[in-house]
């Protein structure tokens, strides 16, 4: 992928060398105000998803929360929101809380293509995740509060794992292990199972582990170091190994140890749940609350064994919310989300300023871009529509001027007001789309549509009252609203 | 009990965990052998009553067919 090799800042350096695990990360936000442990005893359902609903209306400062105390569940605790808001991922790419995301944007655009992977290899013993090993009479209720996320779905999941598997044909090839976050259901205390979407790298594994009867072993990684559950979800091609993606993204190394069937995992994850698929066998998965808001159906799904359950002392099970937006999935995704997109575009028309794909990964999507004659955004949205993201997802798509933030909506919401006419909409109609998008007309067909509401221009008739304002802007005006939020915070403080 | 989701009768809903604390069981968790449910008795009613479930979300097992495969075995591949 394009990226401008820019260096990473002393700061973020400072805070990617003392992170290696979920614990390292909890204690940065902790000092920043963004982690709290709920004071009270929840029930497992609905308390748990009351509360993950309610602080997901703050995307912008909402923590991380942890559960000590849940009913049931003696000793046992879990977080959720450890991503939940986009000043917890200011902290983690070396920003103040409070940072737009427009900043963060360009930060995560900056860091692609550097450098080599960072990987140190921890000896087995010495790994924290080894801490706890569990090989008999394997019950994941004994180790995970387990509960229902979503109240209509068909089970317990656990969703924000990743897992690691090898491709079975070429089990010794470390670029061909794959790490990823699929949705985990549990069905029973030593099975599971595990959706892939069948263009994804771990049904490609099933695939030929059925086809030629090979095992395949896979690891289960629950609460992980923060950048491998950022960019675990990254599309990366097949022979590219996300655990070096994610250090390269970090600039420091990721500790790997070996699993106890031979997977590369974390060192310092909280839990590490081996298994083999049973070649074969399905089960009923689902309904499951999905990020486009609405549930997925029923399916047959393939069918994991637990095999070891390793994990830390006092192990933290991390799970996310989602369901309707606006929930922790949207920032965990959503600047990966963008800084493809926009690398892509910006090869062919470096007029692209910013994209703003955050939404429902980015079914809809916001485009700055500087005209370079009348009529330019729309060519360039049509480019955006066969960039590989772009031609399942980027369903409706906003243009807007180089000098508009894509990431304010109220910016955005004035450029739509002034700026568009009725010639500058355009729908594509049956065009491919995601499966999942629940207003397809049949699944996996759908609409375009294409919003102009850059500026226009010459030879296009020029409306009256055309000469914008243009408020002074840039660098200083950012450094200016950065110090009237910390004078307001001194202000609140004294 | 029968099964909140499919009414499956009780000879089919196992026992998978209860919860406890000093010894007292706070709720049991079960799973349905036959549409693959998991509910705990503790919860909502919306959740795990089937008259006060939402239609739409009833699993019927003896209509295997109605639930597509996402990865079909084989198997599956090799007999057709």
């Amino acid at each position: 992928m394009a990226g401008k090799n820019k260096s990473i800042s002393s700061q973020a350096k400072a805070v990617a060398e003392r992170i290696h695990c979920l614990r390292d990360y909890l204690d940065l936000l902790s000092e920043h105000g963004q982690f709290i442990k709920w004071p009270e005893a929840v029930m497992p359902e609905p308390d748990i998803r009351k509360i993950a609903v309610a602080s997901g209306r703050d995307s912008m400062g909402a923590p991380a929360i942890m559960f000590d105390n849940i009913r049931g569940y003696p000793g046992r605790r879990m977080v959720f929101g450890v991503h939940g808001s986009f000043s917890n991922i200011a902290l983690l790419l070396g920003y103040p809380k409070g940072t737009s995301i427009k900043e963060l944007f360009y930060e995560l655009i900056g860091r692609w293509g550097s450098d080599k992977p960072l990987i140190d290899r921890i000896k087995a013993e010495d790994a924290p995740v080894n801490q706890n090993r569990i090989e008999s009479d394997i019950n994941l209720y004994d180790v995970i509060p387990l509960y229902r996320v979503n109240e209509s779905d068909g089970g317990f999941y656990i969703g924000k794992a990743n897992i690691v598997s090898r491709d079975p044909l070429d089990p010794e090839n470390f670029d061909k292990q794959n790490v990823g976050i699929y949705r985990i259901q549990v069905h029973g205390p030593d099975q599971f199972s595990l959706l892939s979407v069948p263009s994804h790298d771990m049904a490609h594994m099933i695939r030929a582990a059925e086809a030629e009867d090979l095992p395949l072993k896979i690891a289960v990684m629950i609460g992980n170091h923060p950048a491998m559950a950022m960019f675990a979800a990254t599309p990366i091609n097949y022979d590219e190994s996300e655990y070096g993606y994610a250090s390269q993204m970090m600039g420091s190394p990721i500790q790997l140890t070996t699993s106890g069937n031979g997977l590369d995992i974390q060192a310092g994850a909280e839990i590490v749940i081996e298994a083999e698929l049973i070649n074969n066998k399905r089960t009923l998965e689902g309904p499951f609350g999905e990020f486009p808001g609405s549930y997925s159906g029923v399916r047959h799904v393939p069918l994991f064994k637990i095999t070891a359950i390793s994990h830390r002392d006092n192990p933290i099970f991390e799970n996310i919310y989602i369901g309707r937006g606006w929930t922790e999935h949207d920032t965990l995704i959503g600047l990966n989300t963008c800084a493809p997109v926009y690398s892509q575009l910006k090869e062919s028309f470096p007029e692209v300023v910013a994209v703003n794909a955050l939404y429902q990964h980015g079914l809809t999507g916001i485009i700055s871009v500087k005209n370079r004659f009348a009529g330019f955004a729309k060519s360039v949205a049509l480019r955006a529509l066969s960039t590989p993201h772009g031609l399942m997802y980027l369903k409706n798509l906003i243009m807007v001027d180089e000098f508009v933030d894509p990431f304010d909506l109220n910016e955005v919401m004035w450029a739509l007001s002034t700026r568009t006419r009725a010639s500058d909409i355009h729908v594509i109609p049956n065009m491919p789309l995601v499966l999942i998008d629940p207003a397809a007309e049949v699944p996996g067909k759908g609409h375009r549509l294409i919003i102009d509401a850059t500026s226009f221009m010459a030879p296009d008739p020029v409306g009256a009252d055309s000469k914008l304002v243009m408020p002074p802007s840039g660098a200083e005006i950012d450094e200016l609203a950065r110090m009237v939020q910390e004078l307001q915070r001194r202000a609140e403080k004294s | 009990m029968s099964c909140p989701r499919c009414q499956a009768e009780e000879k089919h809903c196992r026992l998978e965990h209860e919860g406890r604390e000093a010894g007292e069981i706070i709720w049991k968790v079960f799973y349905c052998q036959r549409c693959a449910f998991t509910w705990r008795d503790s919860e909502p009613t919306e959740s795990i009553d089937y008259e006060k479930r939402d239609e739409w979300f009833q699993v019927d097992p003896d209509q295997p067919d109605q639930y597509p495969h996402n990865i079909p075995p084989a198997k599956l591949h090799k007999n057709k």
